[in-house]
């Protein structure tokens, strides 16, 4: 990850409060020149309300908020630099797609000619060459959504803002124009902030993503990093599809220490604490994604390995889920579409406690 | 027909004849009760509204003569337009005797201007309330409805102190003024649902692309407002033509509005009793209101739906 140097966006100790109702707390964020940042979470986390406020279109309460070493907290959303993506797309209706790309510059005075220049270099990126002189509503779902990208692209402006663009899209759409803006933003190198809710969005287009719940940040990392290591039980269970398995249980400390629950004993000498566990008999939860456990043949050589039988099979396609008990907990785990499986059929599983994560269950944070 | 849709409409051996049951569309019968119900009540209702205009229509074609036989319904045995020209150029109302053309370029006069003054300030606040939430502004919006609830008979006579005060009383500026300050509860909250079920993304856009507050009105939020507009020059051209408080209160008989005039007209006691050029008046005077709903009826209805749904 590129070092913070001089960042590009600068959030310090930002605020926003509704009267009683705090939706952000103090809440830090720099993000880097040129970098991709995703900012995920369930719906009304805050996520868009950040989004709001960095584009100046919403009143924080407290702090600042710097971009490109500018203090803009007070500034019009028009004085930021910043280029905006909406949901809705938000075009206006009664103009062409080439007075919609204009209208920031024909409102700044920006001369014709330029005007002219930065549209046909817009709709050339884009592909919206043929439809500059048609109407929003003779436009699909996906071409909206490119002149609206194509709107942010026009005004020249350092800082993208997409608040979730691809929602209103349907699936294959979804994708196309996921992996679009990826080339987009690797061509312009501009730095993007992206809000979405989809996981998937989030995984493959970020550099870095932070995970908010209830106004706060609750991790901000590499999406590998998210993945693997997830800094609590929320950001564990909110990342992943399908969800990561959770066993309730408690730590036994000693020489080496395990997990116990429900007839389960898991050791845990593999497992990377983040910080001294204590002692013994704490209660926490054992997080296990599917895709990390195996089945089998392939489980024997595992470090842990338990017997149970198959209670639902989900076919997915490209592999299949397998759901069992484990633990006294449904405990689902993946399989290639080939397997058959049927229900009440004894299934071998085992897994690498290295890759699973461990949380206390009164905090709820990584161990 | 390939092999494959045939399978698919051939009957399956388990399903005997009987269960096939009706396929298609269902049949429909024109005479059936409920057509007959539902068309009967329609017609009726529609003959009771017509009936009084078909009065009205008769009435104003015929003669003196014919009209005191007393056949309210019977068509005009002969033609006669004679009513309709003296209602509107001869008929007498107090000293002045020129007809109805006096009022009706008054009404113009004081509809016109009145019209576009309040529907161009009702917009522009309906659209501040929308979109730009300042401060306060619901306890503004509130107080503004209020006023919508607020007898006018309770305000008349300050009214007329303050017009006499600022030396408008009697003059039609006077009574535009009035019209459109009572029209600005209404249509202002008319526009302000209409901005309101508008997206908010679009009005965001608006401000990230640099428009300000005229120039999101004038370029953005104007253009997409059509039908709530004819909604409001519907709703006060219909509202101030019709007006007669109004105009008796704050005109002199110079500047008196149509619908006084008529009134004049029809109320006269002295002489004989014209019928034939009251019902002509009397129609003359509900012709723009008439005439404005022929011509929007269905931008009107597309607008109510709009702006009312959103509370």
């Amino acid at each position: 990850m590129a070092e913070i140097t001089s960042p590009s966006v600068s959030i310090q100790n930002l605020s926003l409060n509704y009267g009683a109702v705090s939706v952000l707390q103090t809440l830090n964020l720099d993000i880097a020149e040129g970098e991709f940042i995703v900012l995920l979470g369930p719906s009304g986390c805050g996520k868009s309300t950040l989004l709001n406020c960095i584009a100046g279109l919403l009143d924080i309460s407290k702090g600042r908020i710097f971009i490109k070493g500018k203090n803009v907290t007070w500034e019009e959303p028009k004085d930021r630099g910043i280029g905006m993506v909406f949901q809705s797309y938000a075009l206006y209706p009664q103009m062409t797609v080439e007075k919609n790309l204009s209208f920031g510059l024909r409102v700044a005075g920006v001369p014709k000619d330029e005007i002219a220049k930065r549209i046909a270099r817009a709709a050339e990126i884009l592909q919206i060459e043929p439809l500059l002189q048609r109407k929003p509503s003779a436009l699909s779902g996906g071409q909206r959504q490119r002149v609206a990208i194509g709107r942010a692209l026009v005004r020249d402006v350092d800082v993208f803002l997409f608040d979730e663009p691809l929602s209103n899209l349907d699936a294959k759409l979804r994708s196309e124009l996921r992996v679009e803006i990826k080339l987009l933003h690797r061509k312009l190198q501009n730095t993007m902030i992206y809000v979405t809710h989809d996981q998937i969005e989030a995984m493959t287009l970020a550099d870095r993503i932070a995970v908010m719940k209830g106004g706060v940040i609750q991790q901000l990392d590499a999406p590998q990093t998210i993945y693997n290591r997830p800094v609590n039980r929320f950001v564990a269970g909110f990342l992943g599809s399908p969800a990561m398995n959770f066993i309730e249980g408690q730590l036994e400390a000693g020489n080496a220490a395990t997990f116990t629950a429900d007839g389960v004993s898991i050791p845990l000498d593999r497992y990377e604490f983040d910080n001294d566990p204590g002692g013994g008999g704490k209660p926490c939860v054992f997080g296990i994604r599917p895709e990390h456990i195996a089945f089998g043949d392939a489980a024997k050589a595992m470090p842990f390995t338990a017997e149970s039988a198959v209670e639902i099979v989900e076919p997915m396609g490209s592999d299949t889920l397998v759901w069992t008990k484990l633990g006294g907990r449904n405990f689902s785990f993946r399989v290639e579409a080939e397997k058959t499986l049927r229900t009440g059929d004894p299934v071998r599983i085992g897994f690498d406690p290295a890759r699973a994560s461990l949380f206390e269950t009164s905090s709820g944070n990584r161990m | 027909m390939s092999d494959h849709a045939v399978s698919l409409s051939a009957p399956s051996p388990s399903i005997n004849a009987d269960a096939w049951g009706p396929s298609g569309p269902k049949p429909r019968h024109v005479f059936s009760r409920r057509n007959i119900f539902l068309y009967g009540t329609l017609i009726l209702v529609a003959l009771y509204y017509l009936l009084p205009l078909y009065v009205m229509v008769v009435t104003s074609l015929k003669g003196m003569p014919e009209i005191r036989l007393g056949n309210i319904f019977s068509p005009p045995l002969e033609i006669t337009f004679e009513p309709w020209v003296k209602a509107w150029s001869t008929a007498c109302t107090g000293l002045n005797c020129d007809g109805l053309s006096r009022g009706f370029w008054n009404s113009v006069r004081i509809t016109v201007p009145s019209v576009i003054l309040s529907i161009a300030i009702a917009s522009v606040n309906g659209y501040a309330l929308a979109n730009w939430r300042f401060k306060g502004a619901d306890t503004f919006f509130i107080i503004l409805i209020v006023g919508a609830f607020i007898p006018y008979q309770v305000m008349i006579y300050p009214i007329v102190i303050i017009l006499r005060e600022i030396g408008l009383y009697g003059s039609l500026s006077g009574l535009v003024i009035v019209h459109s300050i009572f029209g600005m509860p209404i249509l202002t909250l008319l526009f302000r649902n209409y901005f309101t079920s508008m997206p908010e993304e679009l009005f965001r856009a608006a401000r990230v692309d640099g428009a300000g507050f005229w120039g999101i009105y004038l370029r953005i939020m104007l253009p997409m407002s059509l039908p709530i507009f004819v909604v409001a020059v519907i709703l006060q051209v219909t509202g101030i033509w019709n007006d007669f408080l109004f105009g008796v209160v704050y005109t002199r008989p110079d500047t008196y509005p149509m619908t006084v005039q008529l009134n004049n007209i029809v109320n006269s006691v002295q002489g004989v009793k014209e019928y034939n050029v009251n019902m002509a008046a009397t129609i003359l005077t509900g012709l723009v209101p008439l005439v404005i709903y022929f011509i929007s009826g269905r931008l009107f209805v597309r607008g109510i739906a709009a702006g009312a749904v959103k509370g």
